[in-house]
């Protein structure tokens, strides 16, 4: 069917809808609170709303990952997986879906929560002169102790997308180590052990082959991140075609 | 019965299923087992067997659900694949829809994954099995789960229907309606391929009786032709095989 893909994509962001909302929701909430400590200086109110922020942003990310490799799980190995399998959509479109999916969630939440931070770091700047001096004084020291060193939305976004880029490869990693126990070991003796063993592998081989690149240093930020963020999608790509390739060989569902 | 070559032919059979030396093994036990099976359109087959006698497997290595372990398994002559899964409409017996789905989501899901759904006819056979499209799959009974299973299948044109169980936990009001949407389809051009332990109720659909025993393939015989030369209904037939009696 020509539209399968974005029907197959449409159907993963149902999947995941409830979650993100609340997320969403949740957020919100935190956001709301963190503004009204800062316009009627409640700084009880501020440094909670900004502490649920935080938590709210890394914690999504990591969750948005795990609950994608638990949808794939279940939609592997429970009844529901005759939903997918049944449809004359071959497993690279199936889990290519589900990759895509993954992938847009994570960075479109990273942008979101990192967008989100800049706004409320500048809202606070600007109701808190103090505040402010103390981050002219970090910059001036830093940019003192080594002036290539800079506090700067160019660096925190590369050092962003190089997180988010490991994250994603952590969650591809698992979904790999998923298939292979679902496709592979069903049933056999320690097939847990075994695909959390290639996980574990697989996770030192990209670390292996980051260390092979430069070094980070102070002049190098952005693209030491940028570096790490491009090798971490390349071993994505790679993991998606071994993964739907076993799918499409072994996987009974 | 069909040649046994291992290879899938270049010339197609329309509406022809059938399975070559198919075996599907589970921790080294066979499910299926060694089966050489032809169904062909036009017919109305009863797949019977007992539990464990690998109905169920050969139907979702049909479907393409499940890799066979050797053999082939082809749907007009060709290995089954991700096209024939566009002609092949398959029912598990076991509820398969997400939780967040109501009865309108499961249509639209199946209208936008098959291009021989059609929607009218989805809700034609929804009213005739009584169910409303804003019910929620979660909220079912497992009657009305059968119902909703059956008029989501049947809204398909497919040229294969396989339904696994299809009057389980039905009572018999909801049995004689699941009849009538299935014959419907019994037509020259459509192959009918249904699984279930009611061999009397089976006896008024089907023209056809597959006989599976451990896996392995008894008899594929005609009724009519099992009735006038053996003098022998599909029930007696049953009793022979998997009575005390057994082959």
């Amino acid at each position: 069917m020509k539209h399968g893909m974005s029907k197959l994509l449409k159907y993963e962001f149902r999947k995941t809808q409830a979650s993100k909302l609340i997320l969403l929701g949740l957020t919100a909430v935190a956001q709301l609170v963190f503004l009204g400590g800062l316009f009627f200086r409640r700084e009880n109110a501020m440094v909670t709303g900004a502490l649920v922020l935080s938590f709210l942003g890394v914690g999504g990310i990591l969750f948005i990952g795990l609950q994608s490799v638990l949808t794939l799980h279940r939609d592997m190995n429970t009844k529901q997986s005759y939903m997918l399998f049944m449809t004359p959509n071959s497993c690279y479109r199936i889990l290519g879906a589900k990759v895509l999916e993954n992938g847009l969630s994570i960075l479109l939440v990273g942008v979101f929560f990192f967008a989100l931070g800049l706004l409320d770091i500048t809202l606070l700047l600007s109701s808190y002169g103090e505040l402010s001096q103390l981050w002219t004084f970090l910059t001036d020291l830093l940019h003192q102790l080594n002036e290539d060193i800079q506090l700067n939305a160019q660096n925190f976004a590369a050092m962003m997308f190089g997180l988010i880029g490991s994250w994603f490869a952590t969650v591809m990693m698992a979904y790999l180590a998923d298939v292979v126990s679902s496709a592979l070991l069903g049933g056999r003796k320690y097939n847990g052990l075994l695909s959390f063993a290639l996980f574990l592998a697989l996770s030192i081989l990209l670390g292996f082959l980051q260390n092979l690149l430069p070094g980070m240093s102070p002049e190098r930020i952005i693209l030491y991140f940028m570096l790490r963020a491009i090798t971490s999608i390349a071993f994505s790509v790679l993991i998606y075609f071994i993964s739907a390739k076993i799918m499409e060989r072994y996987l009974s569902v | 019965m069909s040649d046994v070559t291992g290879k899938a032919e270049k010339n197609t059979v329309p509406g022809t299923l059938e399975s070559r030396d198919i075996t599907k093994t589970f921790g080294g036990k066979a499910a299926v087992d060694r089966v050489t099976l032809s169904l062909e359109k036009g017919h109305v087959y009863a797949m019977l067997g007992p539990n464990g006698s690998g109905k169920t497997t050969w139907m979702k290595m049909a479907a393409g659900l499940i890799k066979p372990t050797s053999g082939l398994i082809l749907f007009e002559s060709q290995p089954v694949s991700i096209e024939s899964r566009k002609k092949v409409a398959y029912m598990s017996t076991e509820p398969y829809f997400y939780s967040w789905m109501s009865v309108s989501d499961v249509g639209l899901y199946y209208q936008d994954f098959f291009e021989d759904f059609s929607y009218d006819r989805y809700t034609v056979l929804l009213k005739k099995m009584e169910l409303e499209e804003t019910m929620k799959t979660t909220s079912l009974s497992s009657g009305m789960m059968a119902k909703l299973k059956i008029a989501v299948t049947m809204a398909r044109d497919a040229a294969v229907y396989m339904l696994d169980e299809p009057f389980n936990g039905i009572d018999l009001l909801a049995r004689d309606e699941i009849r009538t949407a299935i014959l419907e389809y019994a037509t020259p051009d459509k192959l009918l391929l249904l699984s279930s332990h009611l061999v009397e109720e089976m006896e008024a659909i089907a023209d056809r009786a597959v006989f599976l025993h451990h896996g392995r393939l008894v008899e594929s015989v005609s009724l009519e032709e099992m009735r006038e030369e053996r003098g022998l209904s599909m029930a007696d037939r049953y009793r022979q095989i998997y009575g005390h009696g057994e082959e």
